[in-house]
């Protein structure tokens, strides 16, 4: 477990400062869909038990959320790059189709994975045996004189 | 303003103060011991909780000033302000281990964390106390500076006593109710917030037609004059990036999404939790809410764009009056929605920030120094004086003192990042973060948030035009990392047994 969490710092402590550089040389959209690798790594590690993250997890919400944001990031800078300097041909819902993106897949997309999803499968994400094992393993370091 | 107008704002905000301290003295009930008054420890619902932290995330700034910048700006800040999916990740990465933590010991701050994570370390305790107090201290004199104003100005009252009026009342709250009597006013201010935005949003349909009519306008307005202001509207404006370098969205979507994990508002209502099964259902009302109150900030600002746009508003000559002119277009009952948004706004992200900084100085500084610890009810008599004390102190100095709140204008979000990102997102996901690589880190966010507020006054401009605390984080956090991986202090074989469990949870 210790291995998968170090490996899994290292690669955030090497993301942090690559995402600055890219952000500093203008290069933002590498920079973008470094951050959600980024975060991805943090929710691993937040999601992880014993060593291990429930595959139902990782799917929905974890990685149903990385897709989507890497492709919100994506959409946005295309459609800014192919209608700079005209109005949009088109638009969706009303947004310039840029920004669209945004509303969809950012916010009404990120709520849906990393929030209904969350929720929807909470019991994946630390079970009712879960916690109460961990209580009885406290209880049992407290007992055997442990500083807790 | 008409008079109408202004008796609903006065009559409707005194309500909202007279009910915000009934609810505060009501909660003295529940704020008996330290952990209760201090932290209000596994004390509420996801209810509560959720909508407690939105209201605490959420300040007054989002609803008055984030409008004026999107005017400004265009789309980058929307990245900010909708970035409900922030908590759901907050709670997926740290709530269970925050929450876990609350079951190894008494736990009624920041600092006790820190102290069962880093074997009662002093120093990250003092150091890290010292740069969440510069982060809390300025966001609390810039709520009280703003909404004052602002009364002031609207109902034509005096400033001093506007301000001292408003948040005398909510300083005497926190004295009687404690931390405890603060999540469930911010609880009820939060849910104003909510409820005045969804109407407003409903509004905004209503008057403008949607948001094609306003990328129709802004692409059709071209440059428009008002005297000395000029106002360069394009279709571009309102793309995903809006007017400025592409790297500034990176930032405002990065560092809102993930450092809300590392925002005390965030971090503290994790152990306020009863029952950390919930904390699903907290980020899901935390989300939903907070959907709400981003959305406000980003259709005002389209909104007054759109005012600008069709001509019904000359050019504004200052963008941060964004929110009040497309306010006071939309007749009274928005007017009064609007105002009332901002004093909950205000009010939910000063008593937070007000009882953090007074645990702050009454208890996590007088620990860290090795002062003796005392009894319950002495920490809770302490509390109550430091709250009074450091409440009457920011209120004079934010109301007299403009440059002082525009110096710790510097400090705020990315402050708060740089201090708790070592310690807790690290410190409770990682094993391997010892005490020296954690002490390293946070001294490092100590002394450039110093050095970066000094260049800040210099006009420094830093690189890619990025904000100064995007290098001060990476810097913290890499710094930690680094000398982690070389030293053992509590961490590794050498960290506590329980302390292991939950890393493991």
């Amino acid at each position: 477990m210790e291995r998968k969490q170090t490996a899994l710092v290292l690669s955030i402590g090497l993301l942090w400062p690559v995402i600055m550089v890219l952000g500093w040389k203008g290069a933002y959209l590498p920079a973008m869909i470094l951050s959600v690798l980024l975060m991805f790594a943090h929710l691993i590690l937040g999601a992880m038990h014993e060593g291990k993250v429930d595959p139902v997890f990782l799917a929905y919400p974890i990685l149903a959320w990385a897709a989507l944001w890497i492709l919100s990031f994506v959409l946005s800078a295309y459609y800014a790059d192919l209608f700079r300097g005209t109005a949009p041909s088109f638009s969706i819902l009303g947004f310039h189709p840029s920004f669209a993106w945004t509303v969809l897949t950012y916010w009404i997309g990120g709520i849906l994975t990393l929030s209904v999803g969350y929720y929807l499968l909470r019991d994946r994400w630390l079970s009712e045996e879960t916690w109460s094992k961990f209580k009885s393993d406290i209880a049992e370091i407290r007992k055997a004189g442990g500083k807790a | 303003m008409s008079t109408g107008a202004k008796i609903l704002i006065v009559g409707f905000s005194f309500a909202t103060i007279v009910v915000s301290f009934l609810i505060g003295v009501w909660a003295k009930k529940k704020a008996d011991t330290a952990q209760a008054f201090f932290g209000g420890t596994a004390l509420f619902g996801p209810v509560v909780v959720g909508l407690s932290t939105m209201a605490a995330v959420a300040s007054a700034f989002a609803v008055i000033g984030i409008p004026g910048i999107i005017y400004a700006t265009g789309n980058p800040m929307t990245f900010w302000m909708l970035s409900s999916a922030a908590f759901g990740m907050a709670y997926i990465i740290l709530g269970k281990k925050v929450r876990a933590m609350a079951e190894l010991g008494p736990v009624s701050s920041l600092g006790d964390i820190s102290d069962l994570r880093f074997d009662k370390s002093r120093y990250i305790k003092a150091v890290m106390s010292l740069v969440l107090f510069l982060g809390c201290i300025a966001y609390l004199a810039a709520q009280i500076k703003g909404v004052s104003e602002m009364f002031a100005h609207i109902l034509g009252w005096n400033y001093y006593v506007t301000g001292f009026l408003i948040f005398g009342v909510l300083i005497a709250y926190m004295i009687i109710g404690g931390e405890a009597g603060g999540i469930m006013t911010q609880a009820f201010q939060g849910l104003i917030m909510a409820v005045a935005s969804v109407i407003i949003i409903v509004g905004f349909f209503v008057v403008t037609g949607g948001f094609g009519k306003v990328l129709e306008a802004a692409a059709a307005a071209g440059t428009l004059t008002n005297g000395p202001v000029t106002k360069k509207l394009s279709a571009d404006f309102l793309n995903a990036w809006g007017v400025l370098p592409g790297q500034v969205s990176m930032v405002y979507m990065l560092i809102p999404i993930l450092g809300t994990v590392g925002q005390p508002q965030v971090l503290t209502r994790m152990y306020a939790l009863k029952n950390p099964r919930d904390m699903p259902r907290l980020g899901l009302w935390a989300a939903v809410s907070h959907a709400f109150v981003g959305f406000l900030a980003v259709v005002m600002g389209f909104g007054a764009i759109y005012l600008v746009a069709t001509g019904k508003v000359p050019p504004l000559a200052k963008a941060d009056t964004a929110a009040f002119v497309y306010a006071d277009s939309l007749g009274a009952w928005a007017q009064l929605l609007f105002y009332a948004t901002a004093l909950a706004a205000a009010m939910s992200s000063a008593s937070m920030f007000l009882s953090l900084s007074a645990g702050i100085i009454a208890k996590d500084l007088p620990e860290a120094l090795g002062m003796r610890k005392p009894s319950d009810k002495e920490q809770i008599s302490r509390f109550r004086v430091m709250m009074g004390v450091l409440g009457v102190i920011s209120v004079a100095v934010a109301l007299t003192n403009d440059s002082m709140v525009a110096i710790l204008g510097t400090f705020g979000w990315g402050t708060l990042m740089s201090a708790t990102f070592p310690v807790f997102v690290l410190g409770l996901l990682w094993k391997g973060a010892s005490k020296e690589g954690v002490a390293c880190g946070i001294s490092v966010a100590l002394v450039l948030n110093i050095l970066c507020f000094a260049l800040v006054q210099q006009k420094f401009k830093f690189p890619g035009g990025m904000p100064w605390y995007f290098n001060v984080i990476v810097a913290s956090i890499v710094v930690t990392i680094l000398v982690s991986l070389f030293t053992k202090g509590a961490a590794g074989k050498n960290l506590d047994k329980a302390v292991e469990k939950v890393i493991e949870l």
